[in-house]
C-alpha cells in the first residue's frame, strides 16, 4: 500500500498534469525549489498553465535560476503567473520580456496575502478578512469591512490542481520534513492542492522520521519522487 | 558636496535603533545588511532576533563566499545566513501570521519612495512601472509595531526618494515611522518629515534641496551617530521563579486561554493551581473542554481528583466559558461547569472544536474574521452572518484573543522556544500567539541552541514567561 505513493520518476508522477492546470511550486529566492519536478514539467510540454510561485531573487534573477519556474515561461507553457515578486525588476529576463510583450499574464499578490489565501483554500475556509493592504493599491475592488481591530479586506481562497514541493526527506506514507528555510511555501502549498507531489532528498520507511519533527503529514502528500 | 554614507554605515545607524529582546524583520535589499553590522550583546542580555521573509528567525548573516545554489538557510534577499543559538524556522504561512498578528517589533524595509505621511512605494514598483511587486514589504509594513525605511536619499533612477504624496500608488499607508538615508535621519510625524540627524559635513539646506517633501528641521539636529540609542538591558528575562510570580498580574475579569484537550495531558496544571490560589475572579476561560477530567476517569488514580478547570469553577472564579465540550459525557457524573451553568452562575459560548482552533489562529495571526462551513444549518449558526461563496454556504466567525494564555510545554529554552510531547501539543501551539501574555509551564528549561531548531513548534516570540513545573508535582490532588 504504502509504496504506492513513491513514483519512479518525475515524468510518471506528473503524468496526469493537464492543459490549463493550476500549479503551485515551492521555493523562496532559489531555496527549496523542486527543480527536478519543474524540469520534468518543462520536458512534458504541457501548456496553458497557471503557476503560483514565490519570487526568485537567486543570482541573476528568476529567468536564469536553475530549476525556477522561468524555464516553463521560456517554453511558453505558462499562461498566467501569480506571485508576490514575479521577477527581479529590470533583471527579469524572459519573464519580464513575455509580460512586456503581453504574452504572459501576471497577478501580483503580496506574500502574506498569498500565503493566507492558500491556507484558506487548504483549510476549507470560504474567505478571510485581512488588514494587510488596507489603504493601498491592493485594495482594488475587494470588499472592505470594519472590525473592532480596524478595517480589513476580504480575501478569497486559492486552490490548485497540483503542488510541487521540495522536501529534505519523505517517508513512503508521504510524511515530510524540510531543511532550514527550504520549508518556506511547501507546508501551505501541500494543503491546498488536489494532488501534492513531494521531491525528496531522502525517501525512508514509515517510522524512520521523528514523529515530532514531521511538518507536513502524509495525508497532504499524494506522490513522492527522489530529487536525485 | 560631502561624501554620502556608505551602506554599512547606514545599516549601523539602523542597528543602533534596536533594543535588546526585539524581534526585527529585515526586508530584501539594504535592510539585509543590518544583520551584518549588529553588534553582539553581552551574555545575559536578550539578543535582537532577526526575522527574514524566508522564514529564518534568529540568524546571523554570512559572507557571500558562503552562497551556494541550493543553500538551506537564506535571508530575505536569498543571501546565506546561519542560525544564531535559539534561532528557528517558520513556514511562510506562519511568517505571514507572525507579521500580521503584530508579533514583530520593528520592520526594516527598502522602499523606493516614502511620503511625508509615512506611505511607501516598494523599490521594485518604481523600477518596473506597471507591475506591482512588493514581495513581503506590504506584510512587513502592515504588521510591525514600528517601521524603519532604509534607502538612498536619491534613488538609482536619479529621482528624490522622499516625496510629499505617494497616492494613489502606495504599497503601504501611514506606516513608516523613521527614515534612514545616506544623508540624514528623519522622523515621520503628524506634521510631516522632521530632520533629526545629518551625515558628516552635510547641511540641512542641502538635504532639504534633495528632498521632495517639506522638511522641518528639528531643534537639536546632530551628526549621525551609530552608538546604540538605548543600551539599557532588557528589564527581566522570561524565566520566572514560580507560578505566582508569573501570573500575579493576571487581573480580575481577564480572558484566559487554558490549553488541554480533555484528559490530563497537555494542561498547565501547576499554573491552574496557582491561579486558584491567587483567587482571581470574574474570569472568562477559553479552552477545549471547560473541565471534564475531574468528573471523568481518564486514568485518574483511585481516591485522587484530576486537576483541571473545575478547580477554578468550584472556587467561584469563572464568570464565562468559551468552550467546545463544556459538559461531562456522563449524565450521572456532571462536571463542575455543568453544575454551575445549571445554577445560573456561569455563561457559556459554545464553539465547535475546529472553529475554536481556527478562531484562535485568526486571533494570533491578525485575521479579523473568516468564513467557515462548520456549523452551517445548526444551532451554532444562530445570530451569525451566513454567506454563499461559490455555491457553498459559510458562517462568519471572528478571531479570538485573550489577556493571558497558560500553556503546557515539555521543554523551553530561555528565549521561550517550546517543544511539546505527543498529543499534549493540542491547543498549545495555536493558543500561544493569541494572547497578550503567554505563560508556559515546562518540565525543563534549556539554554538557547539546546533545542533542535527544526523541532521547535512554538517560537519564543510567542512566549512571554516561562515557569518550571516543580519536581514531583502531580496533576492529581
Amino acid at each position: 500500500m504504502a509504496q504506492e505513493k513513491v513514483y519512479a520518476s518525475p515524468e510518471v508522477a506528473l503524468g496526469d498534469v493537464f492543459e490549463g492546470a493550476v500549479i503551485l511550486a515551492s521555493g523562496f529566492a532559489g531555496c527549496g525549489v523542486p527543480g527536478r519536478l519543474i524540469r520534468g514539467l518543462a520536458a512534458s510540454g504541457v501548456g496553458g498553465l497557471t503557476c503560483i510561485f514565490s519570487h526568485d531573487l537567486g543570482p541573476g534573477g528568476a529567468a536564469d535560476s536553475d530549476g525556477g519556474i522561468a524555464q516553463l515561461v521560456v517554453n511558453g507553457q505558462v499562461r498566467k503567473l501569480i506571485s508576490p515578486l514575479p521577477f527581479t525588476p529590470g533583471k527579469g529576463g524572459v519573464v519580464e520580456g513575455r509580460w512586456q510583450a503581453g504574452e504572459l499574464e501576471i497577478e501580483v499578490v503580496p506574500l502574506g496575502i498569498l500565503a493566507e489565501r492558500l491556507r484558506a483554500g487548504g483549510a476549507g475556509l470560504g474567505g478571510v478578512f485581512l488588514s494587510t493592504g488596507v489603504g493601498t493599491r491592493f485594495e482594488g475592488g475587494r470588499e472592505k469591512r470594519s472590525f473592532p481591530q480596524g478595517e480589513a479586506l476580504l480575501e478569497l481562497p486559492l486552490k490548485a490542481d497540483f503542488a510541487l514541493i521540495k522536501a529534505a526527506a519523505a517517508d513512503t506514507l508521504g510524511s515530510v520534513v524540510y531543511s532550514g528555510t527550504e520549508r518556506n511555501w511547501a507546508p501551505v502549498m501541500a494543503m491546498s492542492a488536489r494532488v501534492t507531489i513531494a521531491e525528496a532528498d531522502r525517501i525512508v520507511e514509515p517510522g524512520e522520521l521523528d514523529p515530532e519533527a514531521i511538518i507536513t503529514p502524509g495525508i497532504f502528500v499524494n506522490r513522492v519522487v527522489s530529487s536525485a | 558636496m560631502p561624501e554620502k554614507l556608505d551602506e554599512l554605515t547606514m545599516a549601523r545607524r539602523v542597528a543602533a535603533e534596536l533594543k535588546p529582546g526585539q524581534v526585527v524583520a529585515l526586508g530584501a535589499g539594504l535592510p539585509g545588511r543590518v544583520a551584518e553590522v549588529m553588534p553582539s550583546l553581552p551574555p545575559g542580555i536578550a539578543p535582537v532576533q532577526f526575522l527574514a521573509e524566508s522564514g529564518a528567525l534568529g540568524y546571523e548573516k554570512l559572507g557571500e563566499s558562503h552562497r551556494s545554489s541550493s543553500g538551506a538557510w537564506v535571508d530575505s534577499g536569498g543571501g546565506p545566513v546561519a542560525l544564531s543559538r535559539g534561532g528557528s524556522v517558520v513556514s511562510l504561512v506562519d511568517l505571514a501570521g507572525m507579521l500580521r498578528g503584530g508579533h514583530v517589533d520593528v520592520a526594516v524595509i527598502q522602499p523606493s519612495r516614502v511620503s511625508s505621511s509615512g506611505d511607501f512605494i516598494s523599490w521594485t514598483t518604481a523600477v518596473t512601472p506597471g507591475i506591482f511587486a512588493p514581495g513581503a514589504a506590504v506584510d512587513l509594513a502592515a504588521g510591525a509595531q514600528r517601521v524603519v525605511a532604509l534607502l538612498p536619499h536619491i534613488g538609482s533612477d536619479g529621482a528624490r526618494s522622499l516625496v510629499a504624496d505617494s497616492s494613489p500608488l502606495a504599497d503601504g499607508r501611514n506606516c513608516v515611522n523613521l527614515i534612514v538615508t545616506d544623508l540624514a535621519v528623519l522622523q515621520v510625524t503628524e506634521q510631516g518629515l522632521v530632520l533629526s540627524e545629518l551625515a558628516p559635513g552635510w547641511r540641512a539646506d542641502d538635504v532639504a534641496a534633495l528632498t521632495g517633501a517639506p522638511l522641518a528641521v528639528g531643534s537639536d539636529v546632530k551628526e549621525i551617530t551609530c552608538a546604540p540609542v538605548n543600551s539599557v538591558p532588557s528589564p527581566m528575562g522570561k524565566i520566572y521563579p514560580d507560578g505566582r510570580s508569573a501570573i500575579r498580574d493576571l487581573p480580575n475579569g481577564a480572558a484566559v486561554m487554558i490549553d488541554g484537550f480533555g484528559g490530563p495531558g497537555g494542561m498547565a496544571h501547576y499554573l491552574l493551581v496557582t491561579l486558584r490560589d491567587l483567587g482571581t475572579r470574574e474570569l472568562t476561560i477559553i479552552s477545549n473542554t471547560a473541565g471534564i477530567a475531574r468528573s471523568v476517569n481518564f486514568g485518574t488514580p483511585p481516591g485522587r481528583l484530576a486537576i483541571d478547570h473545575s478547580i477554578l469553577i468550584d472556587n467561584g472564579q469563572v464568570a464565562r466559558a468559551i468552550a467546545t465540550y463544556p459538559v461531562s459525557p456522563s449524565a450521572s457524573r456532571p462536571s463542575s461547569f455543568e453544575l454551575a451553568y445549571r445554577r445560573g452562575e456561569v455563561e457559556l459560548e459554545l464553539v465547535p472544536q475546529g472553529t475554536l482552533a481556527e478562531r484562535l489562529r485568526a486571533g494570533g495571526a491578525g485575521i479579523a474574521a473568516f468564513y467557515t462551513p462548520t456549523g452551517v444549518g445548526t444551532l451554532i449558526a444562530e445570530g451569525k452572518e451566513t454567506r454563499t461563496i461559490e455555491g457553498k454556504e459559510y458562517l462568519l466567525e471572528e478571531g479570538l484573543q485573550a489577556d493571558f494564555c497558560l500553556i503546557r510545554g515539555y521543554q523551553a529554552d530561555t528565549l521561550g522556544n517550546v517543544v511539546y510531547r505527543g498529543t499534549s501539543r493540542n491547543f498549545n501551539a495555536v493558543m500561544a500567539p493569541a494572547a497578550r501574555v503567554t505563560v508556559v509551564e515546562v518540565d525543563e528549561i534549556l539554554a538557547p541552541g539546546d533545542l533542535d531548531p527544526e523541532l521547535i513548534v512554538t517560537p519564543g516570540i510567542y512566549v512571554d514567561r516561562i515557569v518550571k513545573r516543580p519536581e514531583g508535582f502531580s496533576p492529581y490532588e
